[in-house]
C-alpha cells in the first residue's frame, strides 16, 4: 500500500507530512505533528460544541497554567523514562522541594527566587539519593522510587504537622501572587501587548523544556543519558560514567519535580504536603503519548509538551461537557492503553529498522 | 545432606523468613510489655488480626505478580471495584450473598487475566499497564458507589466477619488458609512450578517448553484471584464500603513482599515471609496507636524499613 495515492473521500483533512520516504518509520516520527492536528481538532470540536471553551480568563488561562505546571512533570518522568529507569515517587518530590520552598518563605523569611533555588536543589538532592540507592544496589528503579516515595510520604506529613498549624505554608514572599494572576496582557512592549490567556507562569515550562531539550539533543551528558538508557552494557564497555549519568537523570529528575511542585504551590496558593499527589498518572501521561519510550534511549520533549496539552484538552473539553470525574479517569485510562499500544508499535520498528543492513 | 551450592540459597531464605519471625515476636513481646499486657487479652487480639487480613491478602496478590517479574499496580483499585460491585448487588439487587461472594472472586480474577492479557498482547510493561488498569478501575469504582456508603447488605457474611474462633478471627483464618493454598500451589502443582521457572529464568523457561506468556497471565489472574478474596473479606469486616475502600492499599501491597524477602526480579517467592512481613507493618501501625503518634510515623517506618532492606539484602546478596 502507498500513501501517495490520495484518500478514497478527496475531502478528508490529512494533516501535513513531510515529502519523501513516506515509511512507517517516518509516519511514527511524524508523532508530534498528529498530536498537534489531533489537539486542533479536539479544540474545535469543543469550541463548537460549548463556545465557553474559548473564554479567555476562565478556561483558557487555567488550562494553559495546568498544561505548565503539568509538563513539567512529564519532563520530571522523561529525564528517567530516558535511561529506562521509573520515578514513581515524582509527586512525593516535588512535595518534598515545596515543603523546602515553603520553610525559606515561613521560616527563613527567603526572598521569592532564593526559595525556588532552594527547593530545586533539595528536590535534585532527593534525586539523586534515590540514583545512588539505585546504582549502589543494583535494584530497579521501581522499587527504590516506590521505597522513597512511602518515607517522603511519611517525612512530608510528619514536617507539616509539627511544624505548621493548619497543614500548610501560607506566607507568600512578595512577587507570588503576582506569578500568579499575571499574564502576557501584562507585558507590554511600547503599545503591543501580549495575550490576557497566556500565563507568566509559563515562562517556566518553557525554560524547563529549553533546557531539557538542549541536553538531549546537544550537551553530552544528555546524549550519554540516552546512551545508557538504549543499552547500559554496551555504554559501560564504551567508557561511559553509567553510574554518573543514573545519578544524574534521577537528580534532574528530582530537580523538575520540586519546580512542578513550586508551580503548583503558586497557582494554589500555599505549600501543603497534597502537592504532588495527582502528578503519577500524568507524569507519564505527556511523555508517552509523546513518543518517549518507556525502555529508555529515546525521548520527546516537545512531544511531551503536545501530550500534556491532549490530556488536559480533553480532561477540560470532557467536564465542559458535563463528563463527571469518574467517567474522566476512565478515559484518561483508556488513552494510556491505547497510548502505549502505539508505543509498541513504534519500538518493533525501530528494533526492525536498528537490525539490518 | 544436599551440597552446599543447592543448599545456600534456600538457607539465605531461611534465614530471611527466621530474622522476620524473630522481629515480629520481639515486636510483639515488646508491644505485649508497652501496653501492660493489654495486647494478650482477646478483644486486642481480634482488632490485631482482624486488620491483618487485608493486608497478608493483598501482600500475596503483589508476591504472585512479583514472581514472574511483573507488577501490579491495580491492587487497591481492583479490591476496591470489587467490594464496591459485590456490596451493590447484594443490597440493590439482593442478589444472596454466596453468589456475590463467588462474583467477586470470579470479578477479580477476570480482570486480573485482562491486566495478563494486555501485558502479554501488547509486550508492554506491566507496571504501565496496571497503572491505566488502576485508573479505570477507580472511575468504575466511583461509578457504581458515587459518594455513598453501602452498609445495608447480607447480615450473614457481616456476622461472619464479626465471628471468631478462641479469639481468632474467622477472616483471618480465612486468609491463613489462602496463603497456605498458594504456597503448596507454587511448590507442588505444575504450573505453580513453571509460573517461578519462568519469572526465575524466562528464556530457559522457553528453552524448557513453558510458555511465558501464560505464566504472566496465570500470575495476573491469580493475583487477581487474591484480591478478590481481600474484596470479600472488606465486605465482610469493615463497617461499610464506599468510594475510599483500596485507597491505601498499594503500598502496603509492596511492603509485605518486599520485606518478606521475595526476589524483586522474579522465580523466588516466599509466602512465610510475606506473612510475616504483613504482621510486622502491622505491629507498627499498633505501636503507633499505642503512643498515641502521628498516622504518619507508619508510611515513614515502612519506607524506610522498605528501603532498607532493598539495599541489605543486596549489599549481602552481592558479598555472598
Amino acid at each position: 500500500m502507498t500513501l501517495l495515492v490520495g484518500s478514497p473521500h478527496g475531502t478528508t483533512p490529512t494533516p501535513p507530512k513531510p515529502p519523501k520516504r513516506r515509511t512507517f518509520g517516518r509516519i511514527a516520527a511524524d508523532q508530534r505533528v498528529g498530536l498537534l492536528a489531533l489537539i486542533a481538532v479536539l479544540v474545535i470540536v469543543f469550541a463548537s460544541l460549548r463556545s465557553a471553551f474559548l473564554d479567555e480568563q476562565f478556561v483558557i488561562f487555567p488550562l494553559l497554567r495546568d498544561i505548565s505546571t503539568l509538563t513539567v512533570v512529564g519532563l520530571a518522568q522523561l529525564a528517567v523514562l530516558s535511561i529506562g529507569h521509573l520515578n514513581i515517587a515524582v509527586g512525593r518530590m516535588a512535595a518534598f522541594g515545596a515543603m523546602f520552598m515553603g520553610i525559606s518563605y515561613e521560616m527563613w523569611h527567603l526572598p521569592l527566587y532564593a526559595g525556588l533555588v532552594i527547593g530545586i536543589a533539595a528536590g535534585a538532592g532527593i534525586g539523586a539519593l534515590t540514583g545512588v540507592i539505585i546504582t549502589s544496589s543494583g535494584v530497579n528503579s521501581f522499587v527504590v522510587t516506590l521505597a522513597m516515595d512511602f518515607a517522603l510520604l511519611g517525612l512530608i506529613s510528619l514536617v507539616y504537622s509539627s511544624f505548621t498549624t493548619a497543614a500548610a505554608f501560607t506566607v507568600k514572599p512578595a512577587g507570588m501572587n503576582e506569578l500568579r494572576q499575571y499574564t502576557l496582557a501584562d507585558v507590554c512592549v511600547g503599545d503591543l501587548c501580549g495575550s490576557g490567556a497566556i500565563p507568566q507562569l509559563a515562562i517556566f515550562t518553557v525554560l524547563a523544556l529549553a533546557v531539557v531539550g538542549y541536553l538531549f539533543s546537544r550537551a553530552r551528558a544528555g546524549r550519554e543519558m540516552l546512551f545508557v538508557g538504549s543499552n547500559p552494557v554496551a555504554a559501560e564497555l564504551s567508557g561511559i560514567p553509567v553510574h554518573r549519568r543514573i545519578i544524574g537523570a534521577h537528580a534532574l529528575s528530582g530537580g523538575l519535580a520540586a519546580l512542578a511542585g513550586f508551580m503548583l504551590a503558586v497557582t494554589s496558593g500555599s505549600f501543603t504536603a497534597g502537592i504532588g499527589s495527582e502528578f503519577m498518572l500524568p507524569s507519564f501521561l505527556g511523555p508517552v503519548l509523546g513518543g518517549t519510550l518507556l525502555t529508555g534511549g529515546a525521548v520527546a520533549v516537545i512531544g511531551t509538551l503536545l501530550g500534556t496539552s491532549l490530556t488536559q484538552v480533553i480532561r477540560q473539553g470532557l467536564t465542559m461537557l458535563g463528563a463527571s470525574v469518574e467517567s474522566l479517569s476512565i478515559s484518561l485510562g483508556a488513552i494510556l492503553l491505547v497510548a502505549l499500544s502505539f508505543d509498541r508499535i513504534r519500538h518493533v520498528i525501530t528494533l526492525r529498522k536498528a537490525v539490518p543492513r | 545432606m544436599t551440597s552446599l551450592s543447592t543448599l545456600a540459597p534456600r538457607a539465605v531464605f531461611r534465614s530471611t523468613e527466621s530474622t522476620l519471625a524473630i522481629l515480629a515476636a520481639a515486636g510483639f513481646a515488646a508491644l505485649a510489655i508497652a501496653s501492660d499486657g493489654s495486647l494478650l487479652s482477646g478483644s486486642s487480639l481480634e482488632t490485631l488480626f482482624t486488620y491483618l487480613a487485608v493486608p497478608v491478602l493483598i501482600g500475596l496478590a503483589q508476591m504472585v505478580a512479583l514472581a514472574v517479574g511483573q507488577m501490579n499496580l491495580s491492587v487497591g483499585a481492583l479490591g476496591g471495584f470489587v467490594a464496591v460491585a459485590a456490596g451493590s448487588v447484594m443490597a440493590h439487587q439482593g442478589v444472596p450473598a454466596w453468589l456475590a461472594v463467588l462474583g467477586a472472586l470470579v470479578l477479580g480474577a477476570a480482570v486480573g487475566a485482562i491486566n495478563g492479557l494486555v501485558v502479554v498482547l501488547t509486550q508492554i510493561n506491566g507496571f504501565i499497564v496496571t497503572l491505566a488498569t488502576m485508573t479505570i478501575l477507580t472511575g468504575l469504582q466511583y461509578e457504581v458507589v458515587g459518594t455513598a456508603t453501602l452498609s445495608d447488605y447480607s447480615p450473614g457474611l457481616r456476622e461472619l466477619g464479626r465471628t471468631s474462633v478462641f479469639h481468632i478471627p474467622v477472616i483471618f483464618l480465612v486468609a491463613i488458609a489462602v496463603a497456605v493454598a498458594l504456597a503448596v500451589y507454587l511448590r507442588r502443582a505444575i504450573w505453580g512450578r513453571r509460573l517461578l521457572a519462568s519469572g526465575g529464568n524466562p528464556l530457559a523457561a522457553r528453552l524448557s517448553g513453558i510458555s511465558n506468556n501464560r505464566a504472566i497471565i496465570l500470575a495476573h489472574c491469580l493475583s487477581g484471584l487474591l484480591i478478590g478474596v481481600a474484596a470479600v473479606v472488606t465486605l465482610a469486616s469493615a463497617p461499610g464500603v464506599n468510594q475510599s475502600i483500596g485507597g491505601d492499599w498499594l503500598l502496603a501491597s509492596f511492603a509485605a513482599p518486599i520485606i518478606g524477602g521475595v526476589a524483586l526480579s522474579g522465580g523466588a517467592v516466599s509466602v512465610t515471609g510475606t506473612v510475616l512481613a504483613a504482621l510486622i507493618v502491622r505491629l507498627v501501625d499498633v505501636a503507633r496507636a499505642q503512643f498515641s503518634l502521628d498516622p504518619s510515623w507508619v508510611n515513614f517506618v515502612v519506607g524506610a524499613v522498605v528501603l532498607g532492606t532493598v539495599v541489605i539484602t543486596h549489599r549481602r546478596g552481592a558479598s555472598a
